[in-house]
């Protein structure tokens, strides 16, 4: 499978604190985040399961509990979908192309004979 | 208002129209078809918007339009339930799997799940989980397009279905998944538009006040009515409830015909942003099934339940001609056309999806990588790409005539998500992110995912309605959904198969998909198709 430029070293790339520092940044989002939603999404049905009262109740006219809080998770689905694309734009994108560049000018340095610089400077 | 036996003239007019759109895609997309990246991935060259509104055309089926409005409308609040899992389930695809699927694989999801593995076991487990899934699901929807099309035009269910199906293999036999993406865009666009129009002839005769309709809806009830405006009428037992919840939140992260879709795009960004273009879409569309949903209680009443079929599924046609001025007017008939063609054009949509991505796991996946081992040709690989969507379309095309219209079509859907969710998600969630990963692990992990779950089905008390028709075959377990077993039973298999082997992980091999997963280095570049 693994086909890709066999000049890439891929394990010192994995221990690099860059990787590190990619890593943790995406995980600070998306681990919380990801908590929040399956908490919040079980916790409706939770309450769609064994709570059929409290989500039958009024809030307004034929507005009952159990479709406000069902319209939340519309919302959360929505906040969620754009804090991250947020995020993903402005931290783990320049994160990740920065890795990449490196990674790619280090494999071709390693070409250059008379270069034995690792970054050549763009 | 029954609508069954006569030719619909207006109907056969506009699904004429739908389908020569569609062939006529169809053939400039297989004008372009190079080879075995333009058949599976449309050449990456599909936009973030463009996946968006494929992924919505791939993923709402007719369950979600006529199925989800019909049981909005018999059930109220329970039916809406299945609309929040089916949206909620987007984040789990976008925060776990989506770019990570575009980095680190090709064409199938074997791609993803096998990089670091032995190759033939790890494959051959992985389209064993697309097919199943693939399978259940398409079988599904044929017998649900037979029915439907039966009802709304008067040809005959076995017609349908072959219909159905010849179309969905010109699609895919022709023109891959180019042709397949823009059936599926266009599908999507018909479907919001459509749903839209209904939308606001509902609320119009609420003078557009969302909470008047609510109101008329609960009053428009009698004493045998099922509908309530809160949980507990369709879905009685809280903890199936609980466990069809978590099979739909984590089952669509295991669809291959979803996760394929992100194999079309150029980059990890892009996947991105289809993800959210599709969560807009979807959520968008489920928001406007309530309309109908509600607005088919509130106009069409008690009386409308008998009409509506099994299951409410004509209750969105049903309602399309009344708003159109009834039955037997001009109006009526041509909003219920349009109606028709656009349900019809969802299920074509999805189907094509299905074929190519049980396609992909028989010649990319078996063919390819199990038996030729990577020897053969490009070109060998479409072909016998092509033949396997044959196949397997007149495999499906068989079953569902043979079958007929008693097989029980969300059973079957039940079936699929519980198998995506408990033999494909955990199986490559963990190939992406546990260091300790291994062929054993894959294997037995699909295995578990895919036994527990169907056999944990055939003893649910939708296979054994007993004399009290409440108990399944075994006293003490009686779920209809298995999830929240077959689940946990997919990632203690993935477990137990890594404990019980000796096989050592590959470092390099976990640092390479670790580092291309996350950063798209080295991932498949974009070609022009």
């Amino acid at each position: 499978m693994s086909q890709t430029d066999p000049r890439i070293d891929w394990e010192a790339i994995e221990r690099s604190p860059e990787f590190r520092e990619l890593l943790a940044a995406r995980r600070r989002f998306v681990l919380p985040a990801t908590i929040f939603f399956l908490a919040w999404y079980i916790g409706f049905i939770l309450l769609a399961g064994y709570a059929e009262d409290f989500m039958a109740e009024s809030v307004y006219q034929g507005l009952t509990v159990g479709y406000c809080l069902a319209l939340t998770q519309f919302v959360m689905v929505g906040v969620l979908g754009i804090m991250y694309l947020r995020r993903a734009e402005h931290v783990y994108d320049p994160l990740a192309d920065e890795l990449a560049r490196r990674a790619l000018a280090a494999s071709s340095a390693d070409d250059a004979p008379a270069d034995p610089s690792q970054a050549p400077a763009r | 208002m029954t609508i069954i036996a006569a030719t619909n003239v207006e109907a056969l007019v506009i699904f004429a129209i739908v389908l020569s759109i569609t062939l006529v895609i169809t053939y400039w997309a297989s004008k372009r078809m190079t080879g075995a990246e333009a058949f599976w991935a449309a050449g990456r060259s599909i936009s973030g918007v463009q996946n968006g509104l494929a992924i919505s055309g791939d993923y709402l089926s007719a369950a979600s339009f006529l199925g989800i409005a019909g049981l909005i409308f018999i059930f109220g609040f329970d039916g809406f339930l299945y609309s929040v899992g089916f949206l909620v389930a987007f984040l789990t695809v976008m925060f776990l799997l989506a770019e990570r699927m575009r980095n680190a694989g090709k064409y199938t999801i074997a791609d993803v799940l096998a990089f670091r593995l032995r190759e033939r076991p790890a494959r051959t487990a992985a389209a064993l989980g697309t097919l199943t899934v693939a399978a259940f699901y398409l079988i599904a929807q044929m017998v649900g397009a037979g029915v439907l099309v039966q009802a709304l035009v008067g040809i005959d269910f076995s017609i349908a279905v072959l219909i159905t199906g010849v179309m969905m293999l010109c699609y895919v036999i022709f023109g891959g998944m180019l042709a397949t993406t823009w059936v599926q865009i266009i599908k999507a666009v018909l479907l919001m538009t459509g749903i839209l129009v209904m939308s606001l002839f509902v609320l119009e005769r609420v003078g557009f006040n969302p909470i008047e309709l609510f109101n008329r809806a609960a009053e428009n009830t009698t004493a045998e009515s099922t509908f309530s405006l809160g949980p507990g009428t369709f879905l009685s037992s809280p903890i199936d409830t609980v466990s069809l919840g978590i099979a739909l939140v984590l089952g669509t992260a295991g669809l291959p015909h979803i996760l394929m879709r992100f194999f079309t795009v150029p980059d990890s960004k892009a996947a991105r942003s289809s993800v959210v273009w599709a969560m807009f879409i979807i959520g968008g569309f489920y928001v406007l099934t309530t309309f109908v949903g509600f607005g088919a209680r509130a106009l069409l009443g008690e009386e409308g339940v008998a009409a509506a079929g099994t299951g409410g599924n004509l209750a969105a046609p049903n309602l399309a001609q009344f708003l159109g001025g009834g039955e037997g007017t001009f109006g009526g008939d041509l909003f219920l056309a349009v109606i028709a063609a656009v349900a019809f054009a969802t299920i074509l949509a999805v189907v094509a999806g299905l074929v190519l991505s049980a396609s992909g796991a028989v010649a990319h996946d078996i063919w390819s990588n199990v038996i030729r081992k990577g020897h053969d040709s490009e070109h060998e690989e479409v072909l016998v790409a092509r033949i396997a969507a044959a196949s397997i379309g007149a495999i499906a095309i068989a079953i569902a005539i043979i079958g007929g219209e008693g097989l029980n079509v969300s059973f079957m859907v039940g079936l699929a998500f519980a198998v995506a969710a408990s033999a494909n998600f955990p199986a490559l969630l963990l190939a992406l992110t546990w260091r300790r990963f291994n062929t054993a692990c894959a294997v037995t992990g699909v295995l578990f995912g895919v036994l527990s779950s169907i056999v944990l089905v055939i003893i649910s008390p939708k296979v054994w309605p007993g004399a009290d028709a409440e108990g399944g075959a075994l006293s003490f377990y009686d779920l209809a959904n298995p999830g929240i077993v077959s689940i946990p039973l997919g990632f203690i298999g993935c477990w137990l198969g890594t404990m019980l082997s000796t096989e050592r992980g590959n470092e390099r091999q976990f640092a390479e998909l670790h580092v291309r997963s996350e950063t798209g280095l080295g991932a498949e570049k974009s070609g022009v198709v």
